[in-house]
């Protein structure tokens, strides 16, 4: 930079100081900005874990397999947690993916922009609803008619099924994973629509001029190419649905049991640190409460690392294959 | 931890005091020089809401209260963000050791409902203790089964299916119900002991007392609990539960007052907890789940006069605005031992 010499058919001199000065400025913030960030995750991790270290003395690893939540007598275990944590998720995702999908693929590809426009709108804006009021619905509307017509439903067809089978109650897993649906769609659908318009037009004009029907071209051309985006996009989604606790805690009935059906009430590790946090009893409960805040932690980073992996084999992959 | 929870609480109270100051700061008051603020128990909270501009006109005490659940109140007092907590459930030994000088003094006595959903049924249900507690282990599940029937001969009782609603998060009221069908069950007892949760091995769990009503009033042959202030208010229907001297007695005030004239005339307690769950026989009207609410004040506290000052206050003159919110005004026992805790702060 300071060998440059003026030139006198270059444009107005510039301040360098200021450019200096701003640069070194704008380092600064974004290093503290990102140091910050990858700090406090560290920071918070540690303090999660020391809190809960009583208890993870106490109970070792075995609380994760163990079955039980009394704290009227001590006995503290997560596998009731950890399992409805996992099925709720799980069911929110293997309808939420197909769904997220069909929404992204109908507004890119198929819809005139003006139908289209409004409905991404609305799909985006149910992500705006907060969650305590979408919980608020789901006692009070939702859940009702899920015991009333929806697991009847279920029943009187599936009902050969042990996940189908029992009393119908309008507080259990099933609204609870349907509820967590509605909440990561509006999350992977937006991602997928971002994805599906970024598919290069040529390569489906192409695929269209090869001779392949609009079906032919969105199977073969468009999702593979977004496939590594959507991948991304569902892991978030399972993100979203793992941590959250105010809505599920709402519809899920805080149940204490594991049921082979998926009627009646269960509850997540999320939703039982937020019902039973404020106001524990005894010291070992809100340590216990902690250890399953750890555990929750250590989940959710293992799905964000491995949605990592998967986008980065993914894009080694179409490296590798388009030369 | 206790910063942690210092901070959600002050967070939570700062959005609700910010209402309950405005109100505050409307009733007439000679001079605003002392605020004391407080949080907690929000079965008491439609008591306190009357106390505060009385006290504002008594003392010039400037009374801000936010009615956080009683865990809440617990956590804000423990880590001494507020002046007052109100619970309605005593303090666990955990809980006063970690409450450093905390003092606990009942002032204010009312009842826990047993609110229920049965279209179709017009007569008032009667439940015994036995029946409640086979309800809540899952034991007793539909609502013509004849260990219920025969109690309630006339009132023709449906095939439904019980649904029995208790509270996810923890509460004072829970701790009242679990006192009683641990007083009434060996069983439960034993296997879900007393607390402001437990191990609910039947039925489905909603939020606060809100959403309790909220499950009950859209679930037909549901029953769950709440205090009887908030059934009232809310319209739904309750039970009459059988007390020891065989009859079925009802959550109003004359059968509240009938459960606390069981307490001895001098009361003794360590750290100031009594319980009137089940009293015996030989109070024909009193209603078996009622329950005393507490407050909790710090002897450390820089504004322990004024304090002293406001519970006195409220177990005496506070308590003529009870009735009205059924809450019953305290026995001269219990407010004679309120003194002599207040004594302590």
């Amino acid at each position: 930079m300071s060998t440059v010499t003026p030139d006198p058919l270059a444009p107005a001199p510039i301040d360098r100081q200021g450019i200096r000065l701003g640069d070194v400025l704008f380092k600064g913030i974004a290093f503290v900005a990102a140091v910050g960030v990858a700090a406090v995750l560290g920071l918070l991790t540690y303090e999660v874990f020391s809190l809960a270290w009583p208890a993870i003395q106490e109970f070792g690893l075995s609380f994760i397999w163990t079955q039980g939540w009394n704290p009227n007598s001590n006995v503290y275990g997560a596998l009731v947690f950890i399992y409805g944590t996992i099925v709720t998720s799980f069911i929110a995702l293997l309808l939420a993916t197909p769904l997220s999908i069909a929404i992204a693929l109908f507004l890119t590809e198929i819809a005139p922009g003006r139908v289209a426009a409004p409905i991404a709108t609305m799909v985006e804006l149910l992500a705006a609803i907060p969650s305590v009021v979408l919980g608020l619905w789901g006692i009070l509307v939702f859940g009702p008619w899920v015991a009333n017509h929806l697991e009847p439903w279920l029943q009187s067809w599936f009902g050969f099924l042990p996940i189908f089978s029992g009393d119908p109650s309008q507080a259990g897993i099933l609204p609870a994973a349907l509820v967590l649906t509605i909440m990561i769609i509006p999350i992977t659908s937006a991602i997928c629509r971002e994805l599906f318009s970024r598919v290069p037009r040529d390569l489906s004009d192409g695929s269209l001029a090869l001779g392949s029907t609009r079906w032919e071209a969105i199977r073969r051309v468009a999702i593979p190419y977004a496939a590594p985006g959507i991948s991304a996009a569902v892991l978030l989604g399972l993100g979203r649905a793992f941590g959250e606790a105010i809505a599920v805690t709402q519809v899920i009935g805080s149940g204490n049991t594991i049921n082979e059906s998926l009627f009646p009430p269960g509850d997540t590790l999320g939703s039982r640190i937020a019902s039973s946090y404020i106001g524990a009893s005894t010291a070992i409960e809100a340590q216990s409460l902690l250890y399953l805040a750890a555990i929750l932690l250590v989940i959710s980073l293992i799905t964000n690392v491995s949605a990592q992996a998967i986008v980065n084999r993914f894009q080694k992959a179409r490296r590798m294959s388009t030369g | 931890m206790k910063r942690a929870l210092g901070l959600m609480v002050t967070v939570a109270s700062l959005v609700a005091v910010a209402s309950v100051v405005g109100a505050a700061t409307a009733a007439p008051a000679k001079k605003q020089d002392t605020s004391l603020s407080g949080a907690g128990s929000s079965f008491v909270f439609p008591l306190i809401s009357k106390w505060i501009p009385a006290l504002g006109s008594a003392y010039g005490y400037n009374v801000s209260y936010s009615p956080i659940g009683s865990g809440g109140g617990i956590a804000a007092i423990t880590a001494k963000t507020v002046d007052f907590g109100a619970t309605d459930a005593p303090l666990t030994k955990d809980q006063f050791a970690a409450c450093k000088g905390c003092v606990e003094v009942p002032w204010a006595l009312s009842a826990t409902a047993m609110m229920y959903n049965l279209p179709g049924v017009n007569c008032v249900l009667r439940l015994n203790g036995k029946q409640l507690a086979d309800i809540y282990l899952g034991n007793l599940t539909k609502w013509n089964d004849p260990r219920i029937a025969d109690n309630n001969g006339k009132c023709n009782l449906p095939d439904t299916k019980i649904t029995a609603v208790y509270r996810s998060d923890n509460s004072g009221t829970t701790y009242n119900f679990t006192e009683y069908l641990a007083a009434v069950s060996p069983t439960w007892k034993s296997k879900l002991g007393v607390g402001v949760n437990a191990q609910w091995p039947a039925g489905l769990g909603a939020r606060g007392s809100s959403g309790v009503a909220g499950v009950i009033t859209k679930t037909p042959g549901a029953i769950g609990y709440a205090d009887v202030a908030y059934a009232l208010k809310n319209k739904i229907r309750f039970a009459s539960v059988l007390n020891a001297s065989g009859r079925y007695a009802t959550p109003g005030l004359r059968g509240i007052n009938a459960a606390a004239a069981t307490l001895p005339a001098r009361i003794t307690s360590e750290d100031g907890a009594l319980s009137i769950v089940n009293p015996p026989k030989g109070n024909p009207l009193a209603y078996p789940i009622s329950t005393f609410t507490y407050v909790v004040v710090s002897s450390g506290s820089s504004k322990a006069a004024e304090l002293r000052k406001m519970v006195y206050w409220a177990v005496t003159q506070g308590q003529k605005f009870g009735p009205a919110l059924l809450f019953q005004p305290l026995p001269k026992q219990v407010q004679a031992f309120a003194y002599k805790q207040i004594k302590r702060i």
